[in-house]
C-alpha cells in the first residue's frame, strides 16, 4: 500500500501535544491582544522613539528571514544536482521554512504605524525603495516554500486521501513528473533565496545615514547568516522532532549536517567578520597592537554574544569529531549559533541608531517619553529597551510560526520510509 | 524651473530659537516633537561654549555656534528614494514633501534620513492650541512629518515662517536656479557649507560661516520673486525692496520688519564679519 511509504510525525496529539498547542494558543491571543492595544495607543506602547526608530520588530524580522534560509536551501540545493542527499530532511526543511518567512512577514505588521494602509504596496510602489523590492520577495519566497512543500508531498498525501492532496492523483506517472518539477522549483528557489537575503541586506547596506549600514559586505554577510542560523534551527528543529515525534533523524546525516553548519560558522563569524573589521581597524589606528586590539575586539555586549557565545564555541564543538558525532553537541551548537545570530541583527540596528550623525545639544526631539532612553524630550544618542508589549507581540508572531510547524507534522507527510531514501528506515518508530 | 533652497547666515544666527518655535505655531508640529531646532555647536548643553574662561590660567578660548537644523531638502534626497509607497515625493520647485495619507509609517525614511530631520507620530498627536492654524494639512497618529519649507505658504509666495520670523535675519529663502536670487549670490559670494556634504545628499539648505552676509535683504513676508521688479543687487547696497508695509495685512501682521522708511539690511556695512 502506497501510504505505507510516508510518514506523519504526529498521528495524533497526546496530552503534552495538546499542551503544547494551548501554551501556542495562548501566546498567540496575547500577542493579539498587545497588538490591538499598540493599534490603540500608537507605537508609543514600544520602546522606539524618533532617535531609534526601529526596534524589537525589525531585529526579529532580520532574524526570521535568515532562519527561512536554511530549511529550502538543504533541500533544495541537493534537488538540483540530482541528488538524494539530506531526502529525510527535505519536507522538514521546507516547513520551517515556510514558518519562518511567514512569521519574518507577519512581524513587519506590527512595525507599520498605519497597516490599513499596506494596500499602497501595490497601488503606489515606488521601485527605488530596497523595501518594496523586499516586500515582493519576501511573499515570492513564502509562495514559494508553499509550493514547493505540497509539491514534495502532494503525491503521498493523496495516497492517503488527505483532502490537502486538492484531488491530484497518487500516479507513478505523477511522481515522476512531480520530480521534474521539483528540480525546476528548486532551481527557482536557490536564487530566490539568494535575492531574498541580499534584498533584506541591501535594505541596510543602501543607506548613508546609520553608520556601519553602509557597507557593501552586509549582503554577503546575510547570506552567510542565513546559512548558519537557517541551518542551525533545520537541526535544532530536526532533533526535537526526533526526540518528541515520530520523525526520524538519520544520524549520519545529522553529523554531516553538524560539519557544515561548522563551515558556515566558520565562513560567517571567523572570515567575514574579519573582512569587514580589518579595514576599520587598520585605518583608525597607528600601532600594531592598536590595530590589532581594534580588529579583535568588539564593542557591545551584543558583540561577544553573536561572536563567542553563537559562533566561536558551536564552532569548536563542531570542529572535533569526537565531539561533533553527539547528538546532543549538534543541538547545543546548532542552538547556540540561532542565539548569536540573533544578537547579530539586534547589533546591527544598534550600530545604526547608536550615535547620531548630528549629536549636538541638545538634540532631537524623541517625540513622546521613554523612561528607557531619557526622562526629557531630547536625546543626543540612541538608547533602545523593548518594551512588554514589543516582546508580547512578538513571542505571539514566533507561536504562530511554532503552529505552522506542528500543524505541518500533524497533517503532512513529512518523511519518506520506503528505502531508496537515506531515511534509516530499520529503527522502530517511537511514540 | 524653481528650485527652493535656503541659505542660513550662521554669523547672524543669535540662537534665540525664533524660527523653531514659529515652525512649531504654523505647521501645528505635535508637543514633545520639532521640524525645526536650533542646536548648539560648543559645549555640551544647550547655550554653552566649549573651552574654559580666561581666568586661572584658562585658555580663554569660549566657542559656540548656532546650528540650526531642519529637513534639508536634499537634490539626492535619501528619504524619497527610500519610501516603499511614494508618500515622500520631491515636487517640482525642488520641496521635499510627505503626503500624509499615502504615509504607511514604516519608518524607512527616517532611518534613511542622516540629518534626523524627520518625526514620527508616536501617539495620538497633542497641539497648542488644540485646533492650530487650520493652515496646514492635519497629520494623524503613525506617520511620519517633516519641515516641508512651509510650502503652503511658499504656494502663497510667501517666505516660510522661519524666514520671516528671524530677527537676525540670519534665513534666506529663496531659488537656487536663478542666479539672480539672493540665495544663489550668497552661495556664491560666502563661504558656504552643506551638512554632511559626505554623504552626497547635496542639501538645497546651505550655511554661511566666515564672513557674515547682509541677510534676508527684504523685509516683506512675501518671497523675494514677488516683489515687483527689485533685485537689491541691482544698483549697488542701498537699492533695497520698498513696500515694506504691503504685505501686513496678509495675515502674520505684526512683521519686526516694519520699520518705517528703513528698510535695509541692519547690518553694518563692514565687511570683516563678526566672530561670534
Amino acid at each position: 500500500m502506497a501510504a505505507d511509504s510516508s510518514r506523519i510525525a504526529i498521528p495524533a496529539f497526546g496530552t503534552k501535544g495538546k499542551l503544547w498547542l494551548g501554551l501556542l494558543a495562548s501566546l498567540m491571543v496575547a500577542g493579539l491582544a498587545a497588538w490591538g492595544y499598540q493599534l490603540t495607543t500608537g507605537l508609543v506602547a514600544t520602546g522606539m522613539r524618533n532617535v531609534f526608530s526601529w526596534g524589537l520588530y525589525i531585529m526579529m524580522f532580520v532574524l526570521f528571514v535568515g532562519l527561512s534560509a536554511g530549511g529550502l536551501i538543504i533541500s533544495s540545493a541537493p534537488k538540483f544536482f540530482h541528488s538524494h542527499r539530506y531526502e529525510g530532511f527535505a519536507r522538514l526543511g521546507v516547513l520551517v521554512s515556510l514558518a519562518c518567512i511567514t512569521v519574518a512577514g507577519l512581524l513587519i505588521l506590527p512595525d507599520i504605524g498605519r497597516p490599513e494602509r499596506l494596500y499602497q504596496f501595490f497601488t503606489s510602489p515606488d521601485f527605488r525603495s530596497p523595501m518594496v523590492w523586499d516586500f515582493g520577495i519576501v511573499i515570492l519566497y513564502g509562495v514559494l516554500n508553499l509550493w514547493y512543500l505540497w509539491l514534495l508531498t502532494r503525491r503521498d498525501l493523496a495516497a492517503r486521501g488527505s483532502p490537502l492532496a486538492l484531488d491530484v492523483d497518487d500516479t507513478d506517472a505523477g511522481r515522476e513528473r512531480d520530480r521534474t518539477l521539483m528540480f525546476w522549483t528548486a532551481a527557482l528557489a536557490l536564487p530566490t533565496a539568494v535575492a531574498l537575503h541580499s534584498v533584506t541586506g541591501w535594505i541596510f547596506a543602501t543607506q548613508i545615514g546609520r553608520g556601519d549600514w553602509f557597507s557593501p559586505l552586509v549582503a554577503p554577510v546575510f547570506i552567510a547568516k542565513a546559512l548558519v542560523s537557517g541551518l542551525g534551527l533545520l537541526l535544532v528543529v530536526s532533533i526535537l522532532a526526533d526526540r518528541l515525534t515520530n520523525y526520524e533523524v538519520n544520524r549520519e546525516e545529522l553529523t554531516s549536517l553538524g560539519k557544515l553548519l561548522g563551515i558556515f560558522l566558520a565562513l560567517h563569524v571567523v572570515y567575514l567578520l574579519a573582512a569587514e573589521r580589518l579595514p576599520h581597524a587598520w585605518a583608525n589606528h597607528f600601532e600594531f597592537w592598536a590595530i590589532t586590539e581594534s580588529f579583535l575586539i568588539g564593542e557591545s555586549v551584543y558583540f561577544w554574544l553573536w561572536t563567542v557565545v553563537g559562533g566561536a564555541v558551536p564552532l569548536v564543538m563542531l570542529m572535533i569529531p569526537s565531539l561533533r558525532k553527539r547528538v546532543s553537541v549538534i543541538f547545543t551548537a546548532s542552538l547556540l549559533a540561532v542565539f548569536g545570530t540573533m544578537f547579530e541583527g539586534i547589533r546591527l540596528v544598534f550600530t545604526g541608531y547608536e550615535v547620531a550623525n548630528i549629536n549636538l545639544p541638545p538634540g532631537i526631539s524623541l517625540g513622546g517619553e521613554y523612561a528607557g532612553i531619557t526622562t526629557g524630550i531630547w536625546a543626543t544618542a540612541g538608547a533602545y529597551t523593548p518594551t512588554l508589549v514589543e516582546v508580547v507581540v512578538t513571542l505571539g508572531i514566533v507561536a504562530f510560526g511554532a503552529l505552522i510547524v506542528t500543524l505541518g507534522l500533524k497533517y503532512v507527510p513529512i518523511q519518506r520510509v520506503d528505502g531508496q531514501y537515506a531515511t534509516d528506515g530499520g529503527t522502530q518508530e517511537r511514540q | 524651473m524653481t528650485n527652493y533652497g535656503l541659505v542660513i547666515d550662521q554669523e547672524r544666527c543669535i540662537g534665540c530659537q525664533a524660527c523653531a518655535v514659529s515652525c512649531k505655531q504654523e505647521n501645528n508640529v505635535p508637543m514633545g516633537q520639532f521640524w525645526n531646532r536650533v542646536l548648539t555647536e560648543g559645549g555640551d548643553k544647550m547655550d554653552t561654549p566649549s573651552g574654559g574662561y580666561p581666568e586661572d590660567g584658562g585658555s580663554g578660548a569660549l566657542d559656540m555656534q548656532y546650528q540650526p537644523t531642519a529637513c534639508q531638502h536634499c537634490e539626492n534626497a535619501p528619504c524619497v528614494k527610500v519610501c516603499p509607497v511614494n508618500a515622500t515625493y520631491t515636487r517640482d520647485d525642488g520641496i521635499v514633501e510627505i503626503d500624509y495619507d499615502k504615509c504607511i509609517g514604516c519608518r524607512y525614511c527616517m532611518a534613511a534620513c542622516p540629518y534626523n530631520a524627520r518625526v514620527f507620530n508616536w501617539d495620538e498627536p497633542e497641539h497648542m492650541p488644540e485646533a492650530g492654524t487650520g493652515d496646514v494639512a492635519a497629520r494623524p497618529q503613525g506617520v511620519v512629518e517633516k519641515c516641508t519649507f512651509c510650502s503652503h505658504r511658499v504656494d502663497e509666495g510667501l517666505d516660510p515662517a522661519c524666514v520671516v520670523n528671524c530677527p537676525a535675519d540670519a534665513r534666506i529663502f529663496g531659488d537656487l536656479d536663478d542666479e539672480g536670487s539672493t540665495v544663489s549670490k550668497y552661495i556664491n559670494e560666502y563661504e558656504t557649507d552643506q551638512l554632511l556634504e559626505d554623504r552626497g545628499t547635496n542639501p538645497k539648505t546651505h550655511y554661511i560661516s566666515g564672513e557674515m552676509s547682509p541677510g534676508r535683504p527684504q523685509t516683506s513676508d512675501k518671497m523675494e520673486s514677488e516683489l515687483d521688479d527689485v533685485s537689491p543687487w541691482s544698483d549697488g547696497a542701498e537699492d533695497v525692496p520698498a513696500e515694506a508695509g504691503e504685505s501686513d495685512s496678509s495675515g502674520s501682521g505684526g512683521s519686526h520688519h516694519s520699520i518705517e522708511g528703513d528698510a535695509a539690511p541692519h547690518v553694518p556695512a563692514v565687511g570683516s564679519g563678526g566672530d561670534d
